[in-house]
């Protein structure tokens, strides 16, 4: 289906000719503070660096703004009437990531394109451009669900189908299954299949949500939800457990099941449902915790890291020590992170443990601004969800905004050992081209999302049996 | 202190400083966009409401909020599907043109009608006025505040 | 009427609740990364095994470490590599500054405050916040002991081929004078890089432990020394008065004392000649059945409670990490924790399952000395950063264990201990001369046929104390064999020579 549809006349190219530049002034503006940030980052990393006013690899914070101003024009020239907010918040947390991967030895990656081997901050600042290239292009020409929408079960599949693949092909990371190797292309499915996990989720209860009104599931004495909810609730418990057992990857398993629960609880509004699923959770984590040692190792590090900080707890223990090394205005970039024989104290800082890194040079007074960035996020993530058209894009907004919010959560919060630790990426923030794609997606679709002026969404359908009966009955 | 000191000093705290510059542009932003948004009671500019369907589709009593143009049809690319016998592919579209809305007739073959009368090509329309597609009539409402 | 519609307005809602928890969330999170920035800050920056340690530890000299005349005990030397190392004064310190090696890390004072000698912490937690914006963040400070050089070589002089330990503390402020442990080690081969694995392979192989500090970390059978705890809780609870006497006593002394069916016996006092002892005599002579009996009429929990308060039961906060003191093992269904009378019968006098440090038993002399105030043990009175500026620790009081009026019970009757016809029969040496002193010996019998551990407690003058002291020798044999005449000559020293 061609957005021209949409029009009164049908005319293939109406869609082109429609459009007419139209400026984003609060974006430019609050881009040019990105400009501004990340400029007095390099600064003040290569004033500790060298002793002189020498911003730090000036090029690569360079080419990445001139890479957001195109995004930024690519939109003007566009005309569309999206949010000017979600590409400068997103900017700047992938800024600050990059100033980071500026930061750190540059041969923690060695990324090789064709004859060149790009460096850590090289290769990081590839995949942000190409991230920017990604969500801009979703912005600019995603007019119409209906790809999302009819097609949820192939979504599902593909979903399932990638997952499938990362159990066959999968290779071990750290004792989780985390990356497949397909020639010379690699990635983590796990955050492409996070995507396609709401875009199907989105569609199926946005869809089934008019049975709600009046069906329950009866079980003896309980009252259980209608089949239709409590189908996918169990699947996404049994999808969440086997993603531990076979890929050991918790940290996927736990924001795809709180994602769900979530989402499922902005679909219905009841709070009986997140019980349910809470419930649920505990006895699977249980289950887990009895039945895997990964489970098991991983609880008991967050129990007690000191008790393993030189085995298992080392990288948990050094990440506390991190944070407390930054202290209220952290140490300054560049000045943390002290090396022993040049190694890193945190392995995996430039993924798992990039907060810990934040923490540790920017301070409290970093990390909360960071942690108010995610929120700007999720704010305009919810505010494009509540002005929705209709139930799937709500659904669609909400679930990509979480997917961002939780993964940020579950990450800093294993950092900070509130939780145990999961081995996924601060989005925007880690370095890695799966995750910054994945979240560029995130960006892209909601950018698109947010365009009051895109074609209206079909028709809620009728629902049917007992319901249509009971809405007949409603209307005479 | 030196100078060197004192300016990896102030290279540090604007780093820090300038996140929250922009934090703060960004709030100033959104609150803006909660205050207007708190104006404008809602986006839509009127309501279909389904008065009679006697397929089914569109169920009776079931709403549209609108949008400046909206199509009417059979076809499943219209905006508002009409799944009747008598209703054309592409059979009308409802227009809201600076301050009033419009009701155009697509070509369809059996009419469209205001208030039970035949329309030629387009005729303005108020709300509160019945249209009929095929069998099914809905009729314009105003916008919910 | 149905609404189609009308369905997103409650789906808004609920969009907007689940904002919240998300805002929520990172609120907590928030709270986390205060916790950890601000909050446990300072002690994550000291962890010796934090890098930050670690690596400043290999570029940083470290401060040194200087007695109470400004003695250095421990500074620096540089190596053929220019690597510099840790240089100490005198093997008889190994206890207390422990050892800085870049192969075997940290141990004693040198661990304790590791933080402080490489700079990455200061005294002041202002200047340490500061510190953070300098292009080096290191900030070596010197550590200034209360303990004295020669104090501390004439102790571990006097102990010679024995293990035991000496503790020496001025009552009034808690400040450790000299605190001896044997056998010593050469802890300037342990840093030094050239001679460091052969030093730790041949101090790991030694049998007598020489890194365990003995004066803080060993624990011993106190016997006799452990009445004067005893003492201050029966006086304290009122369980026994001064001139309390118990009338089967002066009989037990040759049939033995029996308590639920076990006989605890004495007998080494005859010339008491079947008197029955007040409290003064029971503690010159020694009495183990006038404390036996004093302990049961107590109570356990009793005996518990003071000991409690004098620092039994947890490790004692001081500037090196201190073994735990008990009277018991605890688990026992009469009071305190013992199993039964007979337990605490004995413990009344210092055996059964009663465990102290030297430290401990410093401390306990140190209480009744000061007039029932303990100050908290102190060893690093000062830190002096870089730029000479020095930041003092000041003395604590740590708890008032007794009242003033049974602290001066107490120490006149350890005067007698010391001075009287019969006490200095039990503490031949002690007395410092021409200058009241108290005291009170310790015989701990450790079972099998080896000889006891020989322990005294004591401090003079009666009336200023201006030194408390501690003295365990194991296997020394009788408390008047070993322990008494070593305190005699090492309190003789300290007040005639060094006070001064």
């Amino acid at each position: 289906m061609s957005a021209a549809t949409a029009r009164p006349r049908s005319d293939p190219f109406a869609a082109l000719r429609g459009v007419k530049p139209r400026p984003r002034p609060r974006e430019l503006g609050l881009l040019v503070l990105v400009a501004v940030v990340l400029v007095a980052g390099s600064v003040s990393l290569g004033l500790y660096r060298t002793h002189r006013l020498d911003p730090a690899d000036g090029g690569v914070v360079v080419s990445y703004l001139i890479a957001l101003g195109i995004g930024h024009f690519a939109q003007v020239l566009a005309g569309r009437r999206t949010d000017q907010v979600l590409l400068p918040a997103m900017g700047l947390l992938g800024g600050i990531g990059l100033l980071v991967m500026i930061r750190l030895p540059q041969e923690l990656v060695q990324q090789s394109f064709g004859g060149t081997t790009l460096g850590l901050a090289q290769a990081q600042l590839a995949w942000l451009v190409l991230a920017i290239v990604v969500a801009s292009v979703l912005a600019i020409i995603v007019r119409n669900d209906s790809w999302l929408r009819l097609y949820k079960y192939t979504w599902a599949a593909a979903g399932i189908a990638l997952l499938l693949a990362t159990f066959v092909l999968g290779r071990d990371r750290n004792g989780a299954t985390l990356d497949i190797h397909l020639g010379p292309i690699s990635g983590q499915p796990s955050e492409l299949l996070k995507v396609i996990l709401v875009v199907f989720l989105a569609a199926y209860l946005s869809e089934n949500r008019p049975l709600l009104v009046e069906q329950y599931t009866r079980l003896g004495p309980f009252r259980l939800p209608p089949l239709p909810y409590l189908i996918p609730m169990v699947a996404m418990w049994a999808l969440a457990l086997l993603i531990v057992v076979v890929q050991r990857d918790l940290g996927a398993a736990l924001l795809f099941f709180a994602v769900f629960l979530l989402l499922l609880y902005v679909a219905t509004g009841r709070a009986t449902y997140v019980v349910l699923g809470l419930a649920a959770f505990v006895v699977g984590s249980f289950l887990a915790y009895k039945l895997f040692g990964v489970v098991r190792e991983r609880v008991d590090i967050w129990l007690d890291p000191w008790s393993v900080a030189q085995g298992a707890g080392y990288q948990v223990v050094q990440a506390l020590y991190a944070f407390g090394r930054g202290g209220i205005l952290g140490t300054g970039l560049g000045a943390g992170l002290p090396t022993i024989g040049g190694n890193l104290p945190i392995p995996e800082v430039n993924t798992d443990f990039v907060f810990a890194a934040l923490g540790e040079e920017l301070g409290l007074v970093g990390v909360l601004a960071v942690l108010g960035l995610y929120l700007v996020i999720v704010e305009r993530g919810l505010r494009i969800a509540a002005a929705a058209a209709d139930d799937f894009r709500a659904l669609l907004a909400t679930g990509l905004t979480l997917v961002v919010g939780v993964q940020a959560f579950v990450i800093a919060a294993g950092n900070l050992k509130l939780i145990p630790l999961t081995g996924i990426t601060l989005p925007f923030v880690s370095y890695g081209g799966s995750s910054l794609l994945a979240n560029a997606l995130v960006v892209g679709l909601l950018l698109a999302l947010s365009d009051r002026g895109v074609e209206a969404p079909p028709p809620p359908r009728p629902p049917g049996g007992r319901l249509a009966r009971l809405v007949d009955r409603g209307a005479r | 202190m030196d100078g060197f000191l004192l300016s990896l000093w102030i290279a540090r705290l604007a780093f820090l400083g300038l996140l929250y510059l922009f934090l703060f542009a960004v709030v100033r932003v959104l609150l803006r966009d909660l205050r207007s948004a708190a104006r404008e009671p809602g986006s839509e500019l009127g309501r279909l409401v389904v008065v009679a369907s006697p397929e089914g589709e569109p169920p009776p009593g079931a709403v549209f909020p609108l949008d400046a143009v909206t199509t009417l049809g059979r076809d499943v690319n219209n905006t508002v599907v009409i799944d009747d016998a008598f209703a054309s592919a592409q059979h009308a579209a409802l227009t809201f043109r600076g301050r009033a809305w419009y009701l155009e007739d697509r070509g369809s073959t059996n009419g469209t009608y205001v208030n039970g009368s035949l329309i030629e090509d387009i005729a303005p329309l108020g709300f509160g006025d019945e249209i009929q597609v095929g069998r099914v009539r809905l009729r314009l409402e105003r916008p919910r505040s | 009427m149905t609404d189609w519609g009308g369905q997103r307005a409650p789906l808004g809602r609920n969009v907007l609740r689940v904002g919240l928890v998300l805002v929520l969330a990172f609120v907590v999170l928030a709270g986390g990364d205060g916790y950890w920035q601000v909050m446990q800050a300072q002690p994550l920056s000291a962890a010796p095994d934090n890098p930050a340690i670690i690596a400043a530890a290999r570029q940083v000299v470290r401060g040194r470490i200087l007695d109470r005349d400004g003695k250095v005990l421990a500074s620096n030397a540089i190596d053929a590599a220019g690597q510099t190392y840790r240089v100490y004064a005198d093997p008889s310190l190994s206890g207390v500054l422990g050892y800085a090696s870049l192969l075997y890390g940290t141990a004693g004072l040198e661990r304790a405050f590791d933080a402080q000698l490489t700079g990455i912490r200061s005294a002041d937690p202002v200047a340490d916040m500061l510190r953070k914006f300098q292009a080096s963040p290191y900030d070596p400070s010197d550590l200034t002991l209360s303990l004295s050089l020669p104090l501390q070589e004439r102790a571990t002089a006097l102990l010679g081929k024995d293990r035991g330990a000496v503790v020496m503390l001025d009552p009034s402020t808690g400040h450790i004078l000299a605190m001896a442990s044997t056998p010593t080690f050469d802890a300037s081969a342990i840093a030094d890089p050239a001679t460091a694995k052969a030093a730790w392979a041949a101090l790991q192989a030694d049998p007598g432990k020489p890194l365990l500090d003995r004066a803080v970390q060993g624990l011993y059978v106190p016997g006799s020394v452990f009445k004067i705890v005893t003492a201050l809780a029966a006086l304290g609870s009122g369980a026994i008065a001064p001139s309390t006497t118990f009338p089967q006593q002066p009989a037990a002394e040759t049939n033995g004392l029996i308590v639920s069916g076990y006989k605890v016996v004495d007998g080494h006092h005859p010339f008491t000649d079947g008197e029955a002892l007040d409290f003064v005599h029971a503690v010159e002579v020694s009495c183990n059945i006038y404390f036996a009996l004093t302990g049961l009429k107590l109570g356990g929990a009793g005996l518990s409670a003071e000991a409690e308060q004098l620092g039994f039961g947890a490790p004692i906060p001081f500037d090196l990490p201190t073994a735990a003191s008990q009277i018991t093992n605890g688990g026992g269904n009469i009071g305190g924790g013992f199993k039964d009378d007979v337990e605490l019968a004995n413990a009344a006098y210092g055996q059964a399952e009663v465990l102290v440090t030297p430290l401990q038993m410093a401390l306990v002399a140190a209480a009744v000395a000061n007039g029932g105030q303990l100050m908290r043990p102190e060893l690093v009175t000062g830190l002096t950063d870089r730029s000479g500026t020095v930041h003092r620790i000041d003395p604590q009081s740590w708890r008032d264990v007794v009242a003033p009026d049974v602290a001066d019970t107490v120490k006149a009757a350890m005067e007698q201990a010391v001075e009287s016809e019969w006490g200095s029969y039990f503490t031949p040496g002690a007395k410092v001369p021409g200058i009241p002193t108290a005291g009170k010996t310790g015989t701990a019998q450790l079972g099998g046929s080896g000889e006891p551990n020989s322990w005294f407690i004591g401090f003079a003058p009666v009336d200023q104390p201006k030194v408390a002291i501690a003295v365990v020798v194991e296997h020394g044999g009788g408390g008047g064999a070993r322990a008494a005449p070593m305190a005699g000559q090492l309190m003789t020293y300290y007040l005639k020579e060094l006070a001064q």
